[in-house]
């Protein structure tokens, strides 16, 4: 049963300008990780932040579940939607505690703060992302993939269902790129639902169960990443061509030949 | 899970304590320790140490603790929302903009004095209102490390500042009520004003230390705190207006007395970190030691002559000033290698 629904989404940034993000209508499946790909300026962080009611919809609607996200209120929304922007910022001196303690944020009351089971969750969370013991550790003196595992650790003290993830392996090495998408990938076997918007075509078929390809705004393709990978998909949204090929059961996706991609 | 720093709360609360006590024990004349307390707890009227420390130097001590508390919290607010290590109440516009209004209120309106408070919380408002809108006005406020802000800030504080003295100067049979109020000043006289304003300063930092966790996640940017569940927009504007309320309640008892609100967010955060919910009260209790520190040192530094204590301030404040600037805008490395 599909969790998250757009239905007919559009998304300007100014009235007159063209749509960024054009009548697009997609289906998150549930407890799936679901890749987002597209050429820069297609629309998929907009999406993201359209869902997350960062940015008006000039028409169509999202949906949780059959109910309308927006206008719930942010509180009762974070409980459901989790979400990990491109860029993060901490405050210098902050600790990787308080950073996770913050993310429970919409469960506490006006006066209260975290309880028992918060707490449990908070220690979860951090051996989820192995930071086990660090919690005093300020978060600016973390090293790069570290960091980006006390962010995940901070969205999964929120404890919501839904986990929109933009660029989540951007500025991180090789092997961080593969451990930060391999603990996303494990989160669905815990019943989450995952979109994250990912550049890397390869990393996207080693990891995600579902890809949506976007282009111009709108959805070109959606469906496993062997029927959305292709070498028309490619050329006609990324505007190369591509061998595609399977070994070892994996989908690989590399440029025919190194000088025909021009910009 | 969380560092709970208790030992640092306590070593702050001696902190204040002891800068209590040497406030109230030196002066023109030394009182010892043991009368101080006696005149706290058993207070005789024919003891005329005892005199001293109750009518005299407590109310400027009380005055000290007050102003310190609302503008040190009031300079670790600003300093978290702007993301600017030079913002304070003093610089962003309000304490110039309340003292604006406290002087036209008086001086034009004839205002009574109960009335001041209200007019200084008006014109705390006024200030940092006009000092974000000509920021904006600038095309600047995108940019990064916010020069834009701190500068209009300067500007409009510096024009706030000479509006209101040309109006005291222009009417010389009543200056003088209000000239040394206005250069910043703890006389223990102004103790009235404490009466009638602590309850504003007291439901600022209230509602700031309700709002501790929201407000701690907004420095991380708006979009970070929306998808946590803060509501934005309603979290900044009642913080600032608490800020601002608080501030201003002390600029109406004391005048502009600036630089602790930028001075003492800088001093705690290296100890009780940036969430504010431990922030907010360090620097209430630094804040009131700094003040209780910087009255104890305008009474007797250069005795037998009084300095005000805004003037010690800006004395201390400057030399900080120099080395915030130097340590976040003239070193660029600085702050992109502590990320």
């Amino acid at each position: 049963m599909p969790l998250l629904t757009c239905n007919d989404l559009t998304v300007s940034y100014a009235p007159s300008a063209k749509p960024v993000v054009d009548g697009v209508s997609v289906q998150f499946a549930d407890g799936r990780f679901t890749a987002l790909v597209g050429p820069n300026g297609c629309g998929k962080s907009t999406l993201i932040k359209a869902i997350m009611g960062f940015l008006p919809a000039s028409s169509g609607s999202v949906l949780l579940n059959d109910t309308p996200l927006h206008g719930i209120g942010r509180r009762e929304l974070a409980k459901r939607v989790a979400y990990l922007p491109q860029e993060n910022y901490c405050p210098d001196y902050i600790t990787l505690g308080e950073l996770v303690e913050l993310g429970g944020y919409a469960r506490y009351s006006l006066f209260g703060g975290p309880g028992e089971r918060d707490r449990a969750l908070f220690m979860d969370a951090l051996a989820t992302v192995g930071l086990e013991g660090m919690a005093s550790k300020p978060v600016n003196a973390l090293s790069g993939g570290q960091r980006q595992r006390a962010w995940i650790a901070m969205i999964l003290a929120q404890d919501a269902d839904t986990i929109l993830l933009d660029e989540p392996v951007n500025h991180l090495d090789v092997h961080y790129q593969y451990a930060i998408l391999a603990l996303i990938r494990s989160l669905t076997q815990r019943g989450k639902t995952i979109v994250a918007v990912l550049h890397d075509l390869n990393l996207t078929s080693a990891f995600a169960d579902e890809v949506v390809m976007m282009h111009d705004g709108k959805v070109v393709s959606h469906s496993d990443t062997r029927t959305t990978i292709t070498a028309d998909n490619v050329r006609r949204v990324f505007d190369f061509d591509a061998d595609v090929f399977i070994r070892d059961e994996r989908l690989v996706c590399l440029p025919r030949n190194r000088t025909d991609v021009v910009t | 899970m969380i560092r709970y720093r208790y030992p640092a709360m306590l070593a702050g609360a001696t902190v204040v304590l002891a800068a209590l006590l040497a406030n109230l024990a030196f002066g023109a004349t030394s009182i010892d320790l043991r009368s101080v307390v006696r005149a706290l707890l058993a207070f005789d009227a024919d003891d005329y140490d005892h005199f001293v420390v109750v009518y005299q130097r407590l109310p400027r001590a009380l005055i000290a603790v007050f102003l310190g508390a609302t503008m040190a919290c009031g300079g670790a607010v600003l300093q978290g929302l702007t993301r600017n290590p030079l913002a304070s109440p003093g610089i962003l516009g309000i304490n110039s903009g309340a003292m604006l209004f406290v002087i036209v209120g008086a001086f034009i309106f004839n205002l009574p004095m109960e009335w001041q408070g209200v007019a200084a919380i008006a014109g705390g408002l006024f200030g940092f209102v006009s000092c974000l809108f000509v920021t904006r006005m600038t095309g600047m406020s995108k940019d990064p490390r916010g020069l834009a802000l701190i500068l209009s800030g300067a500007v409009l504080s510096m024009l706030y500042g000479s509006v209101a003295n040309a109006i005291m100067l222009a009417s010389p049979s009543r200056r003088s009520d209000f000239l040394s109020w206005a250069s910043g000043n703890i006389n223990h006289v102004y103790v009235e004003r404490l009466m009638d304003f602590w309850w504003l300063g007291a439901l600022g930092l209230g509602l700031l230390m309700v709002l501790a966790r929201p407000l701690t996640l907004v420095t991380f940017g708006r979009e970070k705190a929306a998808s946590a569940g803060v509501d934005v927009s309603r979290v900044t504007w009642i913080s600032v207006g608490a800020v601002v309320v608080s501030v201003s309640s002390a600029v109406a008892i004391c005048g502009p007395i600036g630089f602790v609100g930028l001075v003492t967010p800088h001093i705690v955060r290296p100890f009780v970190g940036a969430s504010f919910a431990r922030a907010l009260p360090a620097n209430a209790l630094i804040g009131a030691a700094i003040c209780l520190l910087a009255d104890l040192a305008a009474r007797t530094v250069f005795a037998p002559h009084i300095l005000h204590t805004g003037i010690m301030m800006d004395l201390l404040g400057g030399l900080v000033f120099a080395i915030i600037v130097k340590r976040y805008y003239l070193s660029p490395g600085v702050r992109e290698a502590s990320r």
